[in-house]
């Protein structure tokens, strides 16, 4: 993996993310209204909203404002929630480091089980194993994450039962334990969804590698069965269940936004909803930006990851 | 008459009893649409020291006789009576674990294409060291070692080298190499070959060929060696069987067999098969013809660099396929154009018809074009072009009258009311029965979808017809009479033909001319019947000699 | 028709598709109440003889407010797949006829905006627009453009190197025949199982959205806008939120497995 090759892999992210800059500033200069009167209210007086429009810049010629709203960004100042009259820098790492907490913790339990079981419905193809993964697997992409969300809760936190609380939020610094015990419903959530995506990849990428040729030739050399799905099998099947693991943050990205919204829990998803359903523009425009940083970087990562995988790619 | 060829086959000894007996055996597989005999009382017997060649078409049933010896069948497969032994022992009475250990050890197989039988993630020097530790107990290091002398044993010029290579890095008969390093590591009883050449090009091929035949009568071990090129076969197998559709049609020694074939399919191979001193093509052209299609200086040039990929980084990388090609073409010529893949004559063909931009010049007839977009519809109408792959030639959508019609249409050469009836004339020049034009390319075999290419071509009635490799995804039957074909229209309309191919036989047989493409040159050019003069340049002597001539007396 | 059933992921989803589109196009008359009549004697009933499914808060009958739901439901999946992949195809296959520098461009930007998962492109657009069916359904086809845009690329491209197309252009063929003729009959393919896999996304994204109330509004009979109604309730008649809950699953799974049925009948036997 040379220089160049990261450079330009680099230099796609970057582009990437100035077209979603452009993307997020064009929808909010497309808005019917514009700032002023979400601030103000339908009943402002032009005048009012003459005045506000000055003060925001919002006269400004449009490629004006976006430089400044991208300079302001890049140098820190994500401006103040409408709403909240809170710094919005503030508001959003405090709202991801609780998110990264739960994606993480989905993540962790996504990888020791979903792998695993891609991989023993590839080995048992057709057989009763392969067909309860199999099954469980596309239950999980028809299921929207609310219905799951819902559905355990019903069954976990019915307040006769009481296994797990139906939602909320404990801060890690006031109790690791409770934190984590909030945790738990949403991270299964997520997981239960994730698992049944990446298993059928997997389950997928395996089956073709299996089938290859040059698994042919390694079982026809005598080599013991074990050794051909570990050596011959993994390795090959591995580069492309990453690239698809990149495209489950995608899918993360989504459901965490639900996952949170119904078990009340304060990442950054519960922010979007809210600044979504207040019009709380500053806060939309950062949040957007930081999440589709975040998939777009974790791309990069999966490529970078797959060409450790696939000595093709490294030396092509 | 077949011209006797010393073949490099050495007699050697024989032990009484063969190292694999196939006995009356058969196998069925159940599909959807029935039961399908893939393999009728099969009897087969290879000796020690001997190689048998198994030659057949496509669907023949060779390729499943390979994975029932091996024991790799489907699970759709039936398997009858019959027996399968190794050194008297029953392959069919062994367990899973034992046949694991004599795959590798006791049988080996070497595979058609490098490319997909090895492990993209893996060294090469791992995938044969592998069977070293695994069959003959050796440890890892020891592995490489022998690993290394026996890379060096099959012609590998760095052996330490090339085991740390991954398959990528390493060239076709190179990777082929290490195939059959790998084959040979175990010092095996006996070594299926399954086309080991045919993924190469002619002159590795050739290399690889001598190799194995070095090799078997270095180790004596039996090798069963299958292939549908009965040339190619006759040269290398001390005994050959014929197999058709699942039967052994006939048996025997090689030379016997291709000397005095008793069977009618055998016979009818030995015919297919192309064979340079028979010419198809008897006109002698007259110096007075004039050139019709003229290049100058053409070159070809592949990797579009536009703005938007040099902005994003994304890597430019030039190909010159052709290079300053001059030559010209004579009216009512046959002009063969040969060389390997790569060497640039596919190139050449889609430059003329205008698919690729070149620089340079084009001229047809008295007019000249410098570049694809000066192209025209006159000029395309008189310069028609058949492709290799009969499956793409033809929209899948569209019936074969539709297809058929279009040229026609699309230059006005028929009034509408006319247009079924010369469908059906150009049915019939193609010699297929009329109500073809109501099916659909996939009803049709692959033999009879090149003939309807052939025929669109021709509709127009254009001045250059460019063929580019209309045989080489045919069966080797199916070729004999597609070659034929074509050189029958040529010589009743008189159209000049450019035709493509990798088989130097079959241009000797067709060709007028012969002009040799090498890496994207051409090298040289002559008369059909100045193969042999002293002036060829080396590359044409070194294609000439590498390609196989069937044996016989 | 008859390959897809023999198949199991067909059979099953043809047959959840056929129960989906019978409850959609025949649901109202099919219900056996009124689906916004209240029974109040009758609230937060589990199922019985009367009620199959039980009753919700406002004692209103589940079995019917899901019938009558699933022509909302269906039909809002349906559209907004279909404008998503007429407007997808169009960029898509301009792209890839055209090529060159406007293939590059355009292909940059839709990558840009595949960049944005799918939920919150759709919550982005909703906020711009406002909420209601209408609203969502168009976001949704906005959201699904830039992937289809990318898949008939390919799909075009793919067809572009086959050699039947090459001939036609060595022909002579005008750009418009070319597509019309040789490229589009045989691009459509991949178009359709990718759209039809696609119908059930949007089903759940509709859903999704009704659930957070951006999308269908009260008094509509939308099967997430019903889970949404019924959460505070649904530790007291989980029915309220589970049979809605299977019936979005139903659907969904019902145009997944038959999508995925029709690309395996198409790809071994078509163009590969």
């Amino acid at each position: 993996m040379n220089a160049a090759y990261l450079a330009r892999r680099f230099a796609s992210v970057l582009v990437v993310l100035v077209i979603v800059s452009i993307t997020v500033f064009a929808i909010t200069l497309i808005l019917p209204g514009n700032a002023a009167v979400m601030i103000l209210g339908e009943y402002a007086t032009p005048e009012q909203l003459r005045v506000l429009e000055l003060e925001l810049g919002l006269d400004r010629p449009w490629h004006v404002q976006y430089l400044s709203w991208m300079g302001n960004l890049l140098g820190g100042d994500w401006g103040t929630s409408m709403r909240l009259s809170l710094p919005v820098a503030g508001l959003i790492t405090e709202a991801l480091w609780r998110s990264a907490a739960l994606a993480a913790a989905a993540l962790v339990i996504v990888t020791v089980i979903a792998i695993p079981l891609g991989i023993i419905a590839a080995l048992k193809r057709g057989t009763w194993a392969d067909l309860s993964i199999s099954l469980f697997a596309y239950l999980g992409t028809a299921v929207p994450e609310f219905v799951t969300a819902t559905l355990l809760l019903v069954f976990f936190a019915a307040p006769d039962r009481g296994w797990f609380p139906a939602g909320g939020f404990v801060p890690a610094a006031e109790s690791i334990w409770l934190f984590l015990y909030h945790m738990c419903l949403p991270a299964a959530t997520l997981s239960l969804i994730l698992t049944a995506h990446i298993a059928r990849q997997v389950r997928s990428e395996m089956s073709d590698v299996l089938g290859s040729d040059y698994v042919r030739a390694a079982r026809l050399k005598g080599l013991p069965e074990r050794t051909v799905v570990m050596r011959h099998g993994l390795r090959n099947a591995m580069a492309p269940a990453v690239a698809v693991i990149s495209l489950d943050v995608g899918y993360l990205l989504g459901g965490i936004i639900v996952v949170e919204e119904v078990f009340a829990w304060p990442g950054l998803g519960r922010l979007i909803i809210y600044a979504l359903q207040n019009r709380d523009l500053p806060v939309i425009q950062a949040a957007t930006l930081v999440l589709a940083t975040i998939y777009a970087l974790s791309n990069l990562v999966s490529d970078l990851v797959i060409a450790a995988l696939d000595p093709r790619v490294r030396y092509a | 008459m077949i011209e006797q060829v010393d073949s490099l086959v050495s007699p050697s000894s024989q032990d009484a009893r063969p190292v694999l007996h196939v006995q009356d055996y058969s196998l069925t597989y159940t599909t959807r649409a029935g039961p399908f005999e893939a393999l009728k009382s099969v009897d087969l017997s290879v000796m020690r020291g001997r190689t048998m060649g198994l030659v057949g078409e496509s669907g023949s049933g060779k390729t499943s006789l390979a994975w029932a010896i091996l024991r790799y069948l489907p699970a759709n497969a039936r398997e009858g009576q019959g027996q399968l032994l190794l050194s008297g022992d029953d392959l069919r009475a062994k367990s899973p674990g034992e046949i694991t250990d004599i795959r590798g050890r006791r049988i080996g197989i070497v595979f058609q294409d490098p490319s997909t039988s090895l492990n993209p993630t893996l060294t090469l020097g791992r995938q044969l060291s592998e069977v070293l530790v695994r069959h003959r107990r050796l440890s890892l290091k020891q592995a490489q070692n022998e690993g290394e002398a026996l890379l060096a044993r099959t012609g590998i010029s760095r052996p330490a080298e090339m085991m740390t290579r991954f398959p990528h890095q390493a060239s076709g008969g190179e990777k082929q190499r290490v195939v059959i390093a790998t084959a040979f590591a175990c010092n095996p009883e006996c070594i299926i070959f399954d086309e080991p050449t045919t993924a190469l090009d002619v002159i590795t091929a050739r290399q690889i060929q001598d190799l194995f035949v070095k090799l078997q009568d270095d180790t004596g071990v039996a090798a069963l060696y299958i292939s549908h090129d009965l040339a190619l076969v006759s040269r290398i197998a001390h005994d050959v069987a014929v197999i058709h559709r699942g039967k052994i049609v006939e048996k025997g020694p090689s030379r016997q067999i291709f000397s005095a074939p008793r069977d009618d399919y055998t016979r009818m191979l030995l015919g297919a098969v192309p064979n340079p001193n028979i010419r198809l093509v008897n006109s002698v052209l007259s110096r007075q013809s004039p050139t019709i299609l003229r290049l100058e200086q053409t070159t070809i040039r592949y990797g579009e660099k536009n703005l938007i990929d040099r902005l994003f980084g994304r890597e430019q990388k030039e190909v010159v396929g052709a290079k300053d090609i001059s030559f010209g073409v004579r009216q009512g010529e046959i002009l063969g154009i040969v060389g390997e893949s790569g060497s640039g004559k596919s190139t050449i063909a889609r430059a003329i018809s205008g698919l690729n931009d070149f620089s340079g010049t084009v001229a047809l007839r008295d007019r000249a074009f410098h570049a694809r977009q000066q192209i025209d519809r006159p000029y395309r109408r008189n310069v028609q072009i058949i492709f290799q792959n009969p499956d793409g030639s033809l929209n899948p959508r569209q019936r074969v009258r539709d297809i058929l019609a279009r040229p026609l249409k699309l230059y006005g050469l028929v009034p509408a009311s006319g247009v079924d009836a010369k469908v059906e004339e150009l049915l019939a020049q193609v010699l297929l029965p009329a109500d073809f034009a109501r099916r659909y390319p996939h009803q049709l075999s692959g033999g009879e979808k090149q003939r309807v290419a052939i025929a669109r071509a021709f509709a127009s009635e254009p001045q250059v017809v460019l063929c580019d490799e209309i045989t080489s995804s045919l069966d080797v039957s199916v070729q004999a009479s597609v070659a034929r074909l074509l050189v029958d229209l040529q010589t009743r309309t008189g159209t000049t033909c450019l035709f493509i191919t990798h088989d130097i036989n079959l241009v000797r047989q067709l060709a007028h001319r012969i002009a040799v493409m090498y890496r994207g040159e051409c090298v040289d050019l002559f008369d059909t019947s100045d193969h042999a003069a002293p002036e060829r340049h080396a590359y044409t002597r070194m294609l000439l000699e590498a390609v196989p001539t069937a044996a016989g007396s | 028709m008859r390959e897809i059933l023999r198949h199991p992921t067909g059979l099953v989803g043809s047959f959840l598709l056929a129960l989906v589109l019978l409850a959609a196009l025949f649901g109202s008359w099919l219900a056996p109440y009124d689906p916004q009549l209240f029974h109040p004697q009758a609230r937060l009933q589990g199922p019985s003889a009367a009620f199959w499914l039980g009753t919700d808060q406002f004692g209103r009958d589940i079995l019917s407010r899901i019938l009558h739901g699933a022509r909302s439901t269906v039909s809002f999946g349906v559209g907004a797949t279909l404008l998503g992949v007429a407007a997808g195809a169009v960029i898509g296959i301009t792209a890839g006829v055209v090529g060159k520098w406007v293939d590059s461009l355009i292909m940059r930007l839709v990558d840009g905006l595949l960049a944005v998962p799918d939920l919150l492109f759709t919550l982005l657009i909703v906020t711009v627009i406002g909420g209601g069916s209408g609203h969502a359904m168009l976001a949704v086809a906005v959201a699904f453009t830039p992937g289809m845009a990318r898949i008939s690329r390919s799909a075009v491209l793919s067809v572009r190197t086959r050699e039947f197309v090459q001939a036609a252009t060595a022909r002579g063929e005008s750009r418009l025949y070319i597509m019309a003729a040789e490229v589009l009959p045989n691009s459509v393919g991949p178009l359709i199982v990718e759209a039809t896999i696609r119908v059930s996304f949007a089903i759940m994204l509709g859903a999704t959205l009704g659930f957070l109330g951006l999308g269908a509004q009260p008094p509509s009979t939308e099967w997430g806008l019903m889970i949404s109604e019924a959460r505070q309730f649904m530790f007291r008649n989980p029915w309220c939120v589970a049979a809605p809950g299977v019936a979005i699953a139903m659907a969904a799974m019902g145009f997944n497995l038959f999508g995925d049925a029709l690309r395996d009948l198409i790809d071994p036997r078509g163009q590969r």
